[in-house]
């Protein structure tokens, strides 16, 4: 008894002990006080130093949270529970939440550094007049290959695929939306197609790549393509910036026939309690030298068009991550196809992830 | 005979070598100075430096500790006491209708337990975060404790209450000089299996952590998305050697106290 009483007694004692000197971290970070603004967003993908900075200009504390997926984010904000004043979703999951009015509408006229951000991207079909969202990020779809261990062959369109030569040597990511779209994309369809013969038609033609797709996956895209297991895979933008830093043979490519455009947008969810330091943080991230050295950082495309006179030129004149307006006017947007749509769009890929070789 | 025993250890070897190879393969890369798990390019230290200036990641492992002790020791108390009202119960039906019960605890999926939580603290206004992590984490510890605790209660001879009753002592005494010491075993294997369930769950803490409280297997998960930064290599390496230490630790303890430790029915 009196062993069990003084192990548990030290065992009380070591834990508030380390909650203490917890609770003195957060104290000497700033963490626990009132001007604290809490911003959810994918796991590494801010500079920490802007955060600093942040913090530094306007003496708000931030305090960082993480998330993996949007559903999960979708999650935790529609429970509520949580104080959470800025999130960063992809866009489709914006048409999502719209829906289920979990936004707060942004006020524009707090964000004077709005006016930076290119044309382009502003009042897309996911946000209307861009009433509750501002664009982070935003990339493309498209084909990465080695071009070494093609022999040289360069890859411009979605069609190049179903060459005979790349037998067995394709990756593809796990994504209904994703391969739906590059069948419809192939035929010269939108990627947002619904017409059911059109459908019909993608299947097969994916069904006739089957001999190329050595397999379906997802994050093991990366490594795989950068250590020369498979020489072409369909990725997002992203993803193939950071493969051909690790791999200089990789090239990326956005297909001719035209594919996806996405974004990774900033939001105020309702959860919001520092509605003001939230607005001033969209600002400061869109301050053009901000979204350079971020983006810099993140190896992603930004769609600040400022900020592409503070990244080094190399970057900036990349078609492959910053393509042309000739090229951005072949890319579509995920549209909010509705529920039974969706549905039927993961029968059909399912129906293609099944197909005997 | 001697050519078994040689075939046995080869397959234990290799059986350790397997169960092993993965963390150090994990161990190995957290020195790469390459950056990536596949192409070792030289020695480096950066990522344990990056480790320890990380002030936000070394407050998410205090955290996870100091959940994974607090539930494991009100979790061992709650789950004794239950164990002791368990085995007092004098009809059988009902003992093993509420062993039942705490068992579809223990086999029931996290992702289910982890999803009422989230809804269950919602309702009640429960800000997610600290408690709302602690709780749950004792709630899942509980049962356990409850299953390790109860068979030594059971091994236990009844004559031996009987005994302590005869030579007159009262309920607190038995309780206190008796039962407990002849239990504790199994509450400490109770406590270290609880210990181990809270320090790498994941599920059940993903739905309720919040509001910039995360535990370290949450963390990790998140930061996977953009590939895994050898900064957890380093860390996961800190945590194992951590782990070891503490076992060896223990090891060592238990051999010097082990021996007067026998059967604690001497009122100690």
């Amino acid at each position: 008894m009196k062993q069990l009483v003084r192990v548990f007694a030290t065992i009380f004692i070591v834990a508030f002990g380390l909650m203490f000197l917890a609770a003195r971290l957060n104290m000497t970070e700033g963490y626990s006080g009132n001007n604290t603004l809490t911003i959810y967003n994918w796991g590494d993908y801010i500079d920490p130093d802007l955060i600093k900075q942040f913090e530094k200009e306007t003496g708000i504390k931030v305090i960082y949270q993480t998330f993996d997926s949007n559903e999960a984010m979708m999650t935790k904000i529609s429970q509520g529970g949580t104080t959470f004043d800025v999130a960063v979703p992809s866009e489709y999951m914006i048409s999502k939440m719209k829906e289920e009015h979990l936004l707060i509408p942004i006020d524009h006229s707090k964000l004077p550094n709005l006016k930076y951000i290119d044309p382009r991207f502003m009042d897309l079909s996911f946000d209307p007049n861009n009433k509750y969202s501002i664009p982070y990020f935003w990339g493309t779809v498209g084909i990465a290959y080695n071009s070494s261990m093609l022999g040289g062959k360069k890859i411009t369109n979605w069609n190049d695929l179903w060459d005979k030569d790349l037998r067995n040597q394709i990756l593809l990511v796990d994504g209904a939306r994703e391969v739906m779209g590059m069948g419809l994309n192939s035929l010269h369809y939108s990627l947002n197609d619904t017409n059911e013969a059109h459908l019909q038609e993608a299947k097969k033609k994916l069904a006739s790549l089957t001999p190329n797709v050595k397999a379906i996956i997802g994050d093991e895209i990366k490594i795989l393509l950068a250590n020369r297991e498979a020489a072409v895979g369909v990725v997002w933008s992203g993803e193939a910036a950071e493969m051909i830093s690790e791999n200089k043979e990789l090239n990326y490519v956005i297909p001719k026939e035209g594919s996806n455009l996405w974004f990774d947008n900033m939001v105020i969810p309702k959860t919001a309690k520092n509605i003001d330091g939230a607005h001033q943080f969209i600002n400061f991230m869109l301050d053009p030298k901000h979204a350079a050295q971020n983006a810099e950082y993140i190896g992603y495309s930004t769609p600040n068009k400022k900020a592409l006179d503070y990244l080094p030129k190399n970057i900036a004149n990349d078609k492959r991550f910053y393509p042309d307006p000739e090229t951005t006017k072949k890319l579509e947007v995920y549209e909010n196809l509705g529920k039974s749509m969706l549905a039927h769009y993961n029968e059909l890929f399912l129906e293609f992830k099944m197909h005997r070789k | 005979m001697r050519a078994k025993r040689k075939l046995a250890n080869v397959y234990l070897i290799v059986i350790f070598v397997i169960l092993y190879a993965p963390i150090f393969y994990l161990m190995y890369y957290s020195f790469n100075s390459g950056g990536s798990m596949h192409d070792f390019k030289g020695f480096t230290l950066e990522w344990y430096k990056e480790v320890f200036h990380d002030t936000r990641l070394f407050i998410i492992v205090l955290n996870t500790l100091v959940i994974a002790l607090l539930s494991a020791a009100i979790s061992t108390i709650l789950g004794v006491i239950g164990a002791l009202a368990i085995q007092m119960l004098r009809k059988r039906q009902v003992k093993n209708s509420l062993l039942t019960l705490n068992n579809v605890l223990i086999v029931s999926p996290d992702v289910i337990i982890g999803a009422s939580f989230l809804i269950l603290f919602t309702i009640m206004g429960i800000k997610l975060g600290f408690i709302s992590v602690l709780l749950s984490h004792i709630a899942f510890s509980v049962p356990i404790v409850v299953i390790m605790v109860l068979p030594k209660l059971q091994e236990m001879s009844p004559t031996l209450v009987d005994a302590a009753r005869d030579l007159g002592a009262n309920r607190w005494q038995v309780l206190s000089k008796v039962v407990l010491p002849f239990i504790t075993p199994g509450i400490f294997a109770g406590f270290f299996m609880a210990l181990t369930y809270s320090l790498d769950d994941f599920a059940v803490t993903f739905f309720v952590t919040g509001n910039g409280f995360s535990t370290l297997s949450v963390e990790i998960y998140s930061r996977a998305r953009q590939g895994i930064s050898l900064s957890i290599n380093a860390l996961s390496t800190l945590i194992f050697l951590f782990t070891i230490m503490l076992v060896v630790g223990y090891y060592f303890v238990n051999k010097k106290t082990g021996k007067s430790n026998g059967m604690g029915v001497r009122g100690r």
